[in-house]
């Protein structure tokens, strides 16, 4: 129960939920109430870029899992994004099988894969895992790139539009049918990861995260903690490439590159490290920043003409400068910001 | 025969290059424990400033290049003020992120002013060849070894005996020690910096001359991982051999196996070198104590 | 103790504020095509996507510059049967993503046909635009593109990559006179690997008495392990399929060793930017396969394109060829929607695609491939040959005109 002086629990159950005060619960409802209507308030191009969000907040949420709540800092999520995509996609394409078991596999797959790129971690530490992760990203994306049979020497995969049980994807209602198949998986992946850290298992991942020699020392057994980490971490990214996939119907090299790495890590510091919802509002922000910079630059196309014929190196500029002013100003990101907020707002006119 | 020792010198010259841009990388992590992403976009912004002094200002060549370290130096001073300083004590991933940050406005910023086409710029170094034991030897390449080669030399004597150097070594070494002697760790900071845009702009100029003012030159900076990990992020001959040797890797694979493998041999050696002596074949062993 | 009023007021607060955003972003509803740009009128809406400042920008942009120039001059004689062409042109560096934003922008805007540009954007989108039904035009120049069963709505005016591979290994067979060795330097990506196989089939079925290996050229611009390779098999002529710098550091490596090699340049390096790059010195002797003409080549069809830069106090010399690529490739699509509109009904991606392959030969006045240019309903190749040239005192000069596979 909330109270002024705070909030207070009379059990276990109670503490253990997701939303405690009606507070919450009522932001949550407005929350619900806003994306069941975006797609009848939105055209067919800010749909689509609702969608990229979407997919961008399931791999979000899978990176934050393990470089917000377990502390090892990966640059490989270009790689997994491809893994996921390039199994889904085959599976679904060459061998016939569903697409929800094509996916399911990508996600088992690409679990594997993060695992086993995970076994440097039982070593390495910080910086030095970094750039281990860097080097994972580089061969994984040089193998994608060489082995001719993923692409059958086309050098993309062509994936169907999705079909399931004989139902299939619409032409012109294509995004808004992918927004509803989007919303589901992602408000799903949101709420997985958010109850994964009401386990022992989530927690075993913030002890290594805060102290990883205290925790071995009260039995958290690390090499599974990481591992297993690594393993979660890869099967939302891989979730998050099948379904890019699918959505995008073709699979190439150049949308798993080194930048997309960089993106998704940007995406969690903007919106905040070690929080499930700083995921989404990260994935959110950096998806946004390049649709909303486009189309400021061209209402701004009289006034400063530079801004559109130099508009990607503007994209580029802002999405360095958003990088660094987040962390100079507020480095725990906009999570951070909104909670800020609402303890203004709820503690006013008192300061705390 | 011939073709190795064509090999040879090429892998040289490109290592030796490596080493001076991966030095720079190596003089920050020393002093400040910062991993520098930018590290390749310093040889990028070094390599124009020079092409716009020497090409668009036709500026006499010493005078470009002293306008080019003046440049580096105080883009250092300003990096290492306002993007670095404030993050002093945050925590690695933001200041990993901080640096990739500055790399991409840094990479944006030179498209921005300069376009991506690329930029011819006069030879500076002469392109004959000479004849070296039966092998036609380019010029320009040797000559890129000696120059790196005497850049090195004289980056260590200056870190051994002039009383800065002295200070960065003091500063690497203890911190807290050296701001009791009364050095002003902030300054080491900023000298470290310092050295590094330079030496990366070097590095840049050497590079452009050899292929092309272009952006790949930015490329190059993910390969210092590589050489710095082999090498030892907190060793300066370490940093030597490593540039030296990832160069001729690169060189002989791509020359004698499969052209293509050449791009990624040196995160292979890097997964490897991390996974038997990850603090490189010259680092110091890390002790953590908890 | 419970502070009703407090989470009252929350409550209330945020869905004023909710209801505001609503309502200010509301009646942008289900903006769907503004009305297919004028079915029986109006302005004729062209999608183009462009890459100016991305990896490819160096040719991009003049090719850009050319198609915009060409619907700057139609639209100026009064447009297409009366009807102007409305080009909304973008840069998209050549990233992917962005390409599809701007496919979907383009399409919910009412456009009736797609400028493309690379391989990329071109296989991205090339199942999209067949269920969209939306012609797309692009300087891809792979073959399924050409192949109307699985590229319904695709067109590829110029000859493919695998067209002018065949015409450079004809040219060598001849040039050689016997058994030799051919390296092909390509791009390491679909683009540069798309004329290889090709290439191999027609060496055994002409029976040309070439050998031939291929070898990915890496990002940074050291060739030296390539050239080494290709030295050790004798190799005596270069195939590049690339764009024309990491082409021109070729030159400069083979003119710095000494290499009795001759390039034999695919067509997004056999340009002036390869001529100027290298530098006259280190070009000279190489040879060009380039199925669009430049200015040195004199063809009467880039006639109209030197008046209009001429009046723009510029000449298709300093643009490049590509400015005439460019200029051409919208020249042929707007003959298909001349067609279209001629055959009267509604102008949709459909009708213009009927069009182009209904059309008659378009006569480019020998600029591009052999001159002339046909679609039919089983082939959306618009023409297979390529002329020669090769660099003498830093200019092309033409060596062997129109040559067909």
């Amino acid at each position: 129960m909330a109270t002024s002086t705070g909030i207070y629990h009379r059990n276990y159950a109670a503490e253990l939920r997701l939303r405690h005060t009606k507070a919450e619960k009522a932001r949550l409802a407005l929350m619900a109430v806003l994306l069941l209507s975006l797609p009848y308030i939105l055209n067919v191009y800010w749909l689509g870029i609702v969608n990229t969000i979407l997919i961008a907040v399931v791999g979000a949420v899978g990176l934050n899992i393990l470089v917000g709540y377990t502390g090892q800092i990966s640059l490989g999520q270009g790689g997994f994004l491809a893994v996921g995509a390039y199994t889904s996609g085959i599976l679904a394409t060459r061998s016939g099988l569903p697409v929800p078991l094509a996916i399911l596999a990508a996600v088992l797959v690409t679990a594997g894969v993060g695992a086993f790129f995970g076994l440097p971690a039982l070593r390495l530490k910080g910086l030095y895992l970094a750039i281990a992760t860097l080097a994972s990203q580089e061969i994984i994306l040089f193998v994608v790139r060489r082995w001719t049979w993923l692409t059958e020497g086309k050098g993309y995969v062509e994936v169907h539009r999705l079909e399931l049980f004989g139902w299939r994807v619409d032409r012109t209602m294509f995004e808004v049918q992918w927004y509803w198949i989007l919303l589901v998986v992602a408000a799903l992946a949101v709420y997985a990861a958010r109850n994964l850290f009401r386990t022992s298992l989530g927690r075993s991942f913030m002890a290594v995260r805060d102290q990883d020699i205290a925790a071995e020392a009260i039995g958290v057994n690390l090499t599974r903690a990481k591992v297993t980490a690594f393993a979660v971490s890869s099967g939302f990214v891989g979730l998050a490439g099948a379904l890019l996939a699918h959505y995008t119907e073709t699979v190439t090299w150049e949308r798993f590159t080194l930048d997309v790495s960089v993106l998704y890590l940007a995406m969690i510091i903007v919106g905040g490290l070690g929080r499930v919802a700083g995921s989404v509002y990260g994935a959110a922000f950096m998806m946004l920043l390049p649709a909303v910079l486009t189309e400021v630059a061209q209402r701004l196309s009289t006034v400063a003409p530079f801004l559109v014929e130099q508009l990607p190196a503007v994209k580029n500029a802002t999405f360095g400068l958003a990088i660094i002013a987040f962390l100079l100003i507020e480095p725990r990101g906009l999570d951070r910001i909104w909670t800020r907020i609402k303890d203004y707002v709820r503690c006013w006119p008192f300061r705390y | 025969m011939s073709t190795f020792v064509a090999l040879l010198v090429y892998g040289l010259a490109d290592g030796a290059i490596l080493a001076v841009a991966a030095l720079g990388f190596v003089l920050i992590y020393k002093a400040t424990r910062v991993i520098n992403f930018a590290q390749g976009e310093f040889l990028l912004v070094g390599a124009y400033t020079f092409y716009t002094a020497f090409v668009l200002l036709r500026l006499p060549l010493v005078l470009a290049a002293v306008v080019g370290v003046l440049f580096a130096t105080v883009l250092g001073v300003l990096v290492e003020r306002f993007v670095l300083r404030p993050l002093i004590g945050e925590s690695a991933i933001s200041v990993i992120m901080v640096t990739i940050g500055l790399s991409t406005v840094l990479r944006a910023a030179v498209q921005l002013f300069f376009g991506t086409a690329v930029r011819e710029q006069p030879d500076i170094l002469p392109t004959g060849s000479i004849e070296l034991g039966g092998v036609t030897v380019p010029l320009n390449r040797l000559l890129v070894v000696l120059i790196a080669g005497a850049v090195l030399a004289g980056f260590a004597l200056f870190y051994s005996r002039s009383r800065h150097g002295v200070a960065m070594r003091a500063v690497a070494d203890d911190q807290q020690a050296a701001l009791t002697m009364g050095i002003s760790v902030a300054r080491v900071f900023a000298l470290a910096w310092v050295l590094a845009a330079v030496s990366a702009l070097v590095a840049g100029v050497l590079l452009a001359d050899l292929a092309a003012v272009e952006q790949n030159i930015a490329a190059f900076g993910l390969i210092v991982f590589p050489v710095v990990i082999l090498g030892g992020l907190d060793s300066i001959p370490g940093t030597v051999a490593g540039g030296l040797t990832i160069g001729l890797l690169k060189q002989f694979v791509s020359g004698y196996a499969d052209p293509g493998l050449a791009e990624v041999v040196p995160y292979l050696v890097l997964v490897g070198i991390l996974m038997v002596r990850p603090y490189g074949l010259f680092g110091e062993t890390r002790i953590e104590r908890v | 103790m419970n502070h009703p009023t407090r989470t009252r007021t929350t409550l209330i607060g945020l869905s004023a504020v909710t209801a505001l955003t609503l309502a200010g972003c509301g009646g942008a509803a289900t903006q769907g095509g503004g009305g297919g740009g004028g079915a029986t009128g109006g302005p004729i809406k062209i999608g183009v996507l462009a890459d100016l400042t991305g990896a490819t920008g160096d040719v991009g942009t003049p090719y850009n510059e050319g198609m915009l120039a060409y619907i700057d001059w139609i639209n100026a004689k009064g447009g297409i049967s009366g009807r102007k062409i409305e080009a909304d042109s973008n840069d998209y560096a050549y990233k992917v993503p962005t390409a599809e934003e701007l496919y979907k922008k383009y399409v919910s805007s009412g456009a009736v046909a797609i400028q493309g540009w690379g391989t990329g954007d071109s296989e991205a989108l090339r199942t999209k635009v067949a269920q969209d039904k939306l012609p797309f035009m692009s300087a891809s120049y792979a073959e399924v593109l050409t192949d109307p069963k699985a590229s319904p709505y695709n067109f590829v005016v110029a000859p493919t990559y695998s067209d002018q591979m065949r015409v450079a290994l004809n040219w060598i067979a001849k040039d050689a006179g016997g058994p030799a060795e051919v390296a092909v330097f390509h791009n390491d990506s679909p683009f540069g690997t798309a004329p290889i196989g090709d290439g191999q089939k027609w060496l055994t079925e002409k029976k040309l008495g070439l050998t031939m290996s291929a070898y990915p050229m890496p990002k940074t611009p050291n060739f030296v392990g390539l050239l080494s390779q290709a030295k050790a098999k004798n190799a005596k002529y270069v195939v590049i399929q690339n764009v024309s710098s990491p082409a021109a550091q070729v030159a400069k490596d083979i003119k710095a060793q000494n290499l009795p090699m001759k390039i034999v340049c695919l067509n997004w390096c056999a340009d002036e930017l390869f001529i100027k790059t290298a530098g006259a010195d280190n070009a000279e002797g190489h040879v060009l396969v380039q199925p669009f003409a430049p200015a040195s080549a004199n063809k009467p069809g880039n006639k109209d394109i030197e008046d209009y830069l001429k009046g723009k106090g510029s000449s298709l010399e300093a643009k490049g060829l590509h400015f005439g690529q460019g200029w051409w490739t919208m020249a042929i699509m707007a003959k298909g929607i001349e067609k279209a509109i001629k055959d009267g009904g509604n102008l949709t991606g459909e009708s213009i695609r009927k069009g182009l392959e209904t059309m008659d030969k378009v006569d480019t006045g020998g600029v591009v491939g052999t001159g002339e240019v046909k679609f039919s309903e089983t082939s959306h190749r618009g023409s297979s040959g390529s002329s020669i040239y090769q660099v003498k005192g830093g200019k092309m000069v033409e060596i062997a005109a129109n040559q067909v596979p």
